[in-house]
């Protein structure tokens, strides 16, 4: 049991470092900094060094929460079908697999392809209203 | 391909479901009643394909993860039908809905797949799976009239203790793998009774009962039952009392009768415990109920107290009640729902006027409603008599591991006693409330009406004649090798 728990000292030595950096960056600030010393320049929103346009509250569409689920959605198709393109050729190869290698996959995409239809017969890529 | 036509049921009910969606794509408004009906169909058609299912004892699929034995037939059948009856009442419920009609068809099809699922669990990866399916499920299926603020409520109540129970229960898996090192059940069972008894993984088995106590509805994990089941709508009510209940039935009685049949004295006394403090809980909070859907929120839990009592049994004999417990409870469930469905008061959104004079408005609904009750409550010749007999025999008849069996038996009487008074109060309430007589008659559809039928014919078929669905329910639990 021991042995087990020894294996975690550089995790609880990490944690360690974490919390001294962190609460030491926060001290060191208020030491050295120069509080209460506020300037237009200083209150703007940070953007990466630009100076930022317009105001920081821009509303978005509605629309782009359906935009974001579709990637999504989308995006986890590609991630399944990546490894399976790369490894198509050995699963070939096999054959237990030869079959299920396509149907699986075909299924699988028939799915989406599925959801894809039903997003655009119910307007999700309709943004004219 | 091995183990693709051991799930064909379930890719049946998922298959239907996709179509459903799609299908709705191309039709018109005026015809969305028809999608309820061919979904409804369709679970018709999956479940007489159920009996044609090549059978060769016990199969298992996926490295043993998936089973499918006649216990999984049984409670595969128990759902489909639950299924069909909460799509044909939908239909009706279908115009309180603002949008989504076919949606909600496709997603209690997606829940009753999920179901399927847990009906054949034998890996506690599968028994997550499959229950989150089914919750996820209903998280949408209970808040779906979006417009009404109860229903949010209690989508929002629905949704916080559920993700809280589905927290416990990953835990308990958790725990369990990191003391047996498996997840298989039928692993677990052969592992010896010195990893069994280990503190760390009877901590982890107390937290999945946690999980799966929270869809059965035991006490003390029942906090959201009354207001969710007064909130939701209908269909869902009857779907999550009776399917819902059934899946965390199934996924327990597998893992307790096979993974963890050596220590059942370990699991016994609790559920016992449990079960009484449920029956309790449950019989005493339903008597000042005055909302319907309440005081069936309050009977769930009485019920659930009985099917723990049952399986706490821990023998054959217990299992076969459960299994017979849950047919008897289903019809009777559905009996209610249906009527509570179709005996709306145009204009007003509480039920309170729905049960009062409803003998007036349609003498079938109101017998429906009285041979329900008089189920539920236990009175003969109805269903629900022959399934609490059952739970009696099996506790009088109990292993070993029961304790104080006098002591459970009278809280089940007692249970039994209570809920005649507040059964038959709603009986009372539709034959002799005063009532203006000035209240349409109810006009029920051809579907429904055979739902009606099919529902008052099953509940005397397991009241008089018991025979053949206790035959099944024991040849059930013989395939589990009990």
């Amino acid at each position: 049991m021991s042995s087990q728990l020894e294996q975690f000292i550089p995790v609880l030595m990490l944690g360690a470092f974490a919390v001294i950096v962190t609460v030491g960056m926060l001290l060191l600030s208020v030491v050295l900094g120069r509080r209460g010393r506020n300037s237009r320049m200083k209150n703007i929103a940070y953007e990466c060094g630009m100076i930022p346009i317009g105001p920081s509250n821009v509303r978005l569409s509605v629309k782009f929460y359906l935009v974001a689920m579709l990637f999504i959605l989308f995006d986890i198709e590609v991630v399944f079908l990546y490894p399976w393109a790369v490894i198509y050729r050995e699963l070939l190869a096999e054959p237990a697999m030869k079959n299920v290698a396509l149907i699986s996959m075909v299924s699988f995409l028939g799915i989406l392809f599925a959801g894809y239809l039903y997003a655009v017969k119910k307007g999700a890529f309709d943004w004219k209203d | 391909m091995k183990g693709l036509e051991l799930i064909g049921l379930e890719i049946a009910v998922i298959a239907a479901g996709i179509a459903i969606l799609l299908l709705d794509l191309w039709t018109a408004k005026e015809d969305k009643r028809r999608l309820g009906y061919a979904a409804a169909l369709l679970v018709g058609v999956i479940f007489l394909a159920s009996f044609a299912m090549l059978f060769e004892g016990r199969q298992e699929a996926f490295h043993g993860m998936y089973v499918l034995d006649e216990f999984a037939l049984f409670f595969k059948r128990f759902f489909l039908i639950a299924a069909l009856l909460v799509l044909l009442i939908s239909v009706e419920f279908a115009d309180r809905f603002e949008s989504g009609v076919a949606e909600y068809y496709a997603i209690t099809l997606f829940a009753l797949a999920g179901m399927m699922f847990a009906a054949s669990a034998n890996d506690f990866t599968l028994l997550f799976v499959s229950i989150e399916l089914v919750a996820v499920c209903f998280y949408v299926l209970v808040s779906f009239q979006r417009q009404r603020d109860r229903s949010l409520e209690a989508g929002v109540k629905y949704l916080i203790t559920g993700a809280l129970s589905g927290g416990f229960l990953v835990y308990g898996i958790a725990l369990i793998y990191g003391t047996a090192g498996t997840l298989n059940f039928r692993e677990l069972a052969s592992l010896g009774p010195e990893v069994l008894e280990s503190r760390l993984l009877l901590l982890g088995l107390l937290f999945v009962f946690v999980g799966l106590g929270f869809k059965i509805a035991v006490v003390p994990f029942q906090i959201w039952v009354p207001d969710v089941y007064q909130g939701a709508p209908v269909p869902t009510t009857a779907f999550l009392a009776a399917g819902s209940k059934g899946a965390g039935v199934v996924l327990l009685a597998r893992l307790l009768y096979t993974g963890l049949r050596p220590i059942a004295d370990r699991w016994g006394p609790v559920l016992v415990m449990l079960a009484m403090l449920t029956i309790l809980y449950g019989g005493l909070c339903a008597i000042p109920q005055r909302n319907f859907r309440r005081l069936m929120g309050y009977s769930s839990i009485v019920n659930a107290g009985f099917i723990l009592l049952a399986l706490a049994a821990g023998t054959a004999d217990g299992l076969a009640a459960t299994l017979f417990y849950l047919a008897a409870y289903l019809y009777g469930v559905m009996g209610a729902f249906v009527v509570l469905c179709l005996a709306r008061c145009p204009g007003q959104e509480d039920e309170t006027c729905v049960l009062a004079g409803l003998h007036h408005r349609s003498p079938l609904l109101a017998a429906t409603l009285t041979l329900a009750m008089v189920s539920l409550a236990g009175i003969p010749p109805a269903a629900g008599f022959f399934g609490k007999f059952q739970v009696f025999k099996a506790v009088i008849g109990q292993g070993a591991a029961f304790p104080y069996p006098a002591w459970a038996l009278g809280v089940a009487v007692f249970g039994a006693v209570v809920s005649l008074y507040f059964y038959l109060n709603v009986v009372r309430t539709v034959f002799w409330s005063s009532t203006s007589e000035s209240v349409a008659p109810i006009r029920i559809s051809h579907a429904t009406r055979w739902a009606v039928y099919l529902v008052i014919f099953a509940i005397l078929w397991l009241g008089i004649l018991p025979g053949a669905i206790l035959n099944l329910a024991e040849y059930a639990v013989h395939s589990m090798g009990l």
